[in-house]
């Protein structure tokens, strides 16, 4: 899901670019030499997964994984979707360069909340809590994004009010189709390489 | 699915053999004053001087209407919604919905805008090596770190597409059917759990590889950038552009969408 060119008004996207900026500065303080090659990479794997399709119905969708991002990459999720959003923008066309901003926020933001989610399992002693903590996660980063999306449609314009709860609703069914996904593969990867998830121990940040 | 975006970047033109440097500026200044425009002359005319610059770029329409798909898929239904739920006195009733022309025109000006704004974006981006146009945003005092990391991203994109083809192959080889059920999510909660736990080994392997090679932090390149007049002229024709595009807008003579927008 991405916001696209043209549709905006301009202190939307110029607001959009602003918090971007302020949430990179901030999630890629105290960046290791070491974590470059590491993030990018992750990133990589992001944006060759999202290209997946999952039947739907008649349709099909794409994944989003941002919540699986937030899981993996802790605050560090947020530049890792912000350069898979750029590099998207570059390649596709697709979002596009004005909106690189907002749509990082959308994304970014929504992987930083369902990393948030993700810590809560430590609070919790029950069995599974991987897979559904994981999953809690994959449901709240998609929401966020469509509730980021539906915010900044409605922001831009009156006209926009109809779009922005069409596609706030397609987002519940997308919401489930994450929620699986990603708990699946959080349980998998607690079982497979633990030491790939982020906070693996209460109140760290990676 | 090709991806790479520099695939043509070989093709002879006034815009590949502009200093990467100067075109991500001036055309940078071109995409803000579209995304500016409020009225649909003059985003006509922003499309067409789009339409120009792809065609003294040399690019092949094939390669650029492929990448323009994207654009309309995403951007038909606004055709459908906007006048349908445009707010005001609609112009007649199609089944019950109001229809407004005004609603229209909004659609029409997102779309124009948004088809102009990739053109252009595909005449940067498409004309030069992608790492070309890396080191001259790193000239352009864009963070070193981030360079790097869009360069390392770029770079194992293409790793992973065919790693995921295999992956893929060999699952369907298995006898694995997607439908619309839970186990197919499953399975693909595995897979992508897989993806993630090999590219993990292999972000090990290729910063050991880095780090014996001398890798200290930052990147060397072969690349020099050296402007001439004709990197300037470029520039100051794209900027006048620019300036007169946005000019004309607030010029007052066209009418703008009244409730889109601030």
């Amino acid at each position: 899901m991405h916001i696209s060119e043209g549709i905006l008004s301009t202190p939307v996207w110029v607001a959009g670019y602003a918090g971007a900026a302020a949430l990179a500065a901030v999630t890629m303080r105290n960046m290791d030499m070491e974590e470059i090659p590491k993030i990018s990479v992750i990133t990589a794997v992001f944006f060759v997964a999202s290209l997946i399709k999952v039947p739907l119905g008649p349709a099909s969708i794409h994944l989003i994984l941002n919540g699986l991002a937030g899981i993996v990459l802790g605050w560090r999720a947020f530049p890792a979707i912000m350069l898979g959003i750029i590099l998207q923008a570059i390649i596709f066309g697709h979002g596009g360069i004005t909106v690189i901003g907002i749509n990082s926020i959308m994304l970014g933001g929504g992987a930083l909340v369902a990393y948030m989610v993700w810590q809560l399992r430590h609070r919790f002693d029950i069995q599974r809590r991987e897979l559904i903590f994981g999953a809690l996660a994959g449901a709240v980063g998609t929401i966020s994004s469509g509730i980021v999306l539906a915010l900044a449609l409605v922001t831009t314009g009156e006209a926009f009010n109809a779009i922005a709860a069409t596609v706030l609703a397609a987002h519940i069914p997308i919401m489930f189709i994450e929620a699986v996904v990603v708990g699946v593969s959080a349980q998998f990867l607690s079982r497979v390489k633990p030491e790939i998830l982020a906070g693996n121990t209460p109140g760290t940040g990676n | 699915m090709a991806l790479d975006i520099d695939r043509y970047a070989h093709v002879g033109s006034a815009i590949n053999r502009w200093d990467a440097r100067f075109k991500l500026v001036s055309m940078g200044l071109v995409i803000v004053a579209i995304a500016l425009l409020k009225t649909l002359p003059m985003a006509l005319l922003a499309l067409a001087l789009a339409t120009a610059l792809l065609r003294v770029s040399n690019l092949p329409v094939k390669f650029i209407s492929h990448g323009l798909s994207f654009v309309l898929i995403f951007l038909l239904p606004f055709f459908i919604v906007m006048p349908l739920s445009y707010p005001g006195e609609p112009a007649f009733t199609v089944l019950g919905l109001g229809f407004a022309w005004e609603g229209l025109r909004l659609a029409s000006l997102i779309f124009i805008k948004a088809l102009a704004i990739v053109m252009v974006s595909f005449a940067i981006f498409g004309s030069s090596r992608f790492d070309v146009s890396m080191l001259a945003l790193q000239h352009l005092r864009c963070p070193k770190v981030v360079v790097q990391m869009l360069l390392f991203t770029y770079r194992y994109t293409f790793t992973f597409l065919d790693e995921m083809k295999r992956m893929h192959t060999s699952m369907l080889a298995r006898g694995f059917v997607p439908r619309s059920d839970l186990r197919t999510l499953q399975v693909f909660g595995h897979f992508v759990g897989t993806l993630l736990v090999r590219s993990f080994e292999r972000t090990e392997r290729v910063y050991k590889a880095m780090l014996s090679k001398g890798y200290q932090g930052t990147l060397h390149s072969m690349v020099s950038f050296q402007s001439t007049p004709a990197d300037y002229l470029k520039a100051l024709l794209a900027i006048a552009l620019a300036g007169a595009l946005v000019a004309g807008d607030f010029s007052g003579l066209f009418s703008q969408a009244e409730h889109g927008w601030f």
